[in-house]
């Protein structure tokens, strides 16, 4: 990972030196220890503050759409003699490059308007398994070397495999490697047991419909609606978001459990054929709400029934926006 | 609201959604000719099942139907060309997260029924009020406040 983070520092500080990008978004280190956090570098010196290893966890394809977007809307008041570009650097890994996919897929910029720094992926720390493998306590002084962490608490260090505390979409993740990039860093990263993705929606579906029910009214109770879940989701990036139209009101805002249900119900369901499994939601969310149990589902039936994985190619069509005439039917009811 | 609560006397209450062009004829035909269906079913029109956001499905069950029913013209027939296809994929993935999340199936059906089959569109009434009937008042998703 060393050498990866190195020459990602050369790359991105060559494409600002070269002004072939405006800004590259990548990560840097986080103000707690064994974290990182999103910044965004507009010269060649601020390369060095680059990170890129366990610790990175947001998926950044989120920062590449807002910066895209805020910029083309305040062109939009520019006399057009004065128009110009603005060309984003994004390093990103296998999930992050499927958002961008998943964006240009659905025409929100053009492939010209992205430099894609492509990183291979190892996986990275899930902070709420990190925090149990430490008893809970708070984590004072951490690092990371081959596949141990090395942690500092009040009581004493700790000593955990990488393994142990990487995030459960990426024990699984089939895309460890970016879809697409322009130029790429490092050798590809060993493939994951990506044959087990499905494994944990298959076994919930075997539940019966009571318990199956009852699991999700106890995750979705959990949730406070703070949205950060939206917010941190790359393909949530709706100018109004479904939750706060008013005219008509889509979904209540009442403490009803039903209201926070729908809520979920319907952005997971907008996830269909678009969600990376990046775990941006996951992380964020300040309550443990299990999204990752339901988002799965949506992504497995996709697969299953429209041959679909969410940004696995700049060719596809996303799959609600199209059709085959054979498509199965077989939930049709005949009288 | 209150009665629905209850089993005794309860009634099924069922929310049809139905493209304008072909299922909305066919309850027109069942009306003219006089066929006989269950008078649970509340009938929205709709342009085309193309035009139903999953979410009116959602909002149905919340506000207390038993169960809605979602219904359009045959493949290849829609009068918006493609308007149905892509509605069947919806569904299709809708229906499968209703019930991998523990909504029972038989409450939200898909179905198609031209303007020409009022017959099919009495048999569909008759067929869907059965199986919510069966299975009784809605629990899941239903608002209270
Ligand atoms: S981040 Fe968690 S608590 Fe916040 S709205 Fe999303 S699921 Fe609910
Ligand atoms: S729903 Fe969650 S896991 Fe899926 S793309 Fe959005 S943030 Fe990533
Ligand atoms: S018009 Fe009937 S389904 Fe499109």
């Amino acid at each position: 990972m060393e050498n990866v983070e190195k020459k990602m520092r050369e790359e991105a500080g060559k494409l600002l030196a070269d002004k072939k990008v405006d800004v590259v978004i990548g990560y840097e280190r986080g103000t707690l220890p064994l974290t990182a956090t999103p910044c965004f570098i507009t010269s060649p010196e601020e390369a060095e503050k680059l990170v890129y290893d366990a610790t990175c966890v947001q998926n950044l394809a989120k920062f590449a759409h807002d910066i895209i977007s805020t910029h083309r809307e305040a062109q939009k008041k520019v006399k057009p003699e004065d128009k110009r570009k603005k060309v984003v650097g994004i390093v990103a890994r296998g999930c992050t490059s499927r958002s961008l996919v998943i964006h240009l897929q659905e025409r929100q910029y053009d492939r010209d308007d992205i430099v894609v720094i492509g990183v291979p992926c190892n996986g990275y720390i899930d902070a709420k398994k990190l925090s149990a493998a430490a008893g809970g306590e708070e984590i004072l002084e951490g690092s990371i070397s081959g596949d141990k962490v090395a942690v500092k608490v009040a009581s004493g260090e700790k000593n955990v495999s990488l393994g142990d505390v990487l995030a459960d979409n990426c024990l699984t993740c089939r895309f460890n490697n970016p879809v697409i990039s322009d130029v790429m860093v490092g050798d590809p990263a060993p493939a994951k047991p990506a044959d087990k993705e499905f494994d944990k929606v298959d076994a919930f579906e075997k539940l019966s419909i009571e318990e199956r029910w009852a699991y999700f009214v106890k995750e979705m109770s959990k949730c406070i609606r703070c949205y950060a879940c939206r917010n941190a989701c790359p393909s949530c990036y709706c100018k109004t978001c479904f939750v706060e139209q008013t005219m008509p009101a889509f979904v209540g805002l009442s403490a009803d459990q039903t209201d926070t249900q729908i809520f979920q119900l319907l952005r997971t369901y907008h996830m269909v054929g678009r969600c990376v499994d990046c775990g941006s939601c996951v992380s964020v969310c300040p309550m443990g709400v299990d999204l990752r149990n339901f988002l799965k589902k949506l992504d497995k039936d996709a697969f299953e029934l429209f041959e679909h994985r969410a940004g696995s190619s700049l060719e596809d069509v996303p799959p609600l926006s199209t059709y085959r005439e054979n498509d199965k039917e077989d939930f049709i009811y005949h009288p | 609201m209150a009665e629905a609560m209850t089993t005794d006397g309860w009634e099924p209450k069922i929310i049809a959604i139905v493209c304008n062009w072909c299922t909305y004829a066919g309850a027109d035909l069942a009306g003219i000719s006089r066929i006989q269906y269950p008078p649970n079913v509340r009938i929205l029109r709709v342009p085309c099942t193309g035009r139903i956001n999953p979410f009116y499905i959602l909002k149905a069950l919340q506000e207390g139907a038993d169960g809605v029913l979602v219904s359009g013209c045959h493949p290849g027939e829609c009068h918006y060309i493609t308007g149905n296809y892509s509605a069947r994929r919806k569904f299709a993935m809708l229906k499968r997260y209703l019930t991998y999340i523990g909504m029972e199936p038989d409450r939200t059906m898909f179905t198609w029924c031209s303007a020409s089959e009022g017959d099919r569109f009495a048999q569909i009434i008759k067929g869907v009020t059965a199986k919510v009937r069966d299975l009784g008042p809605a629990r899941k998703f239903v608002k209270t406040l």
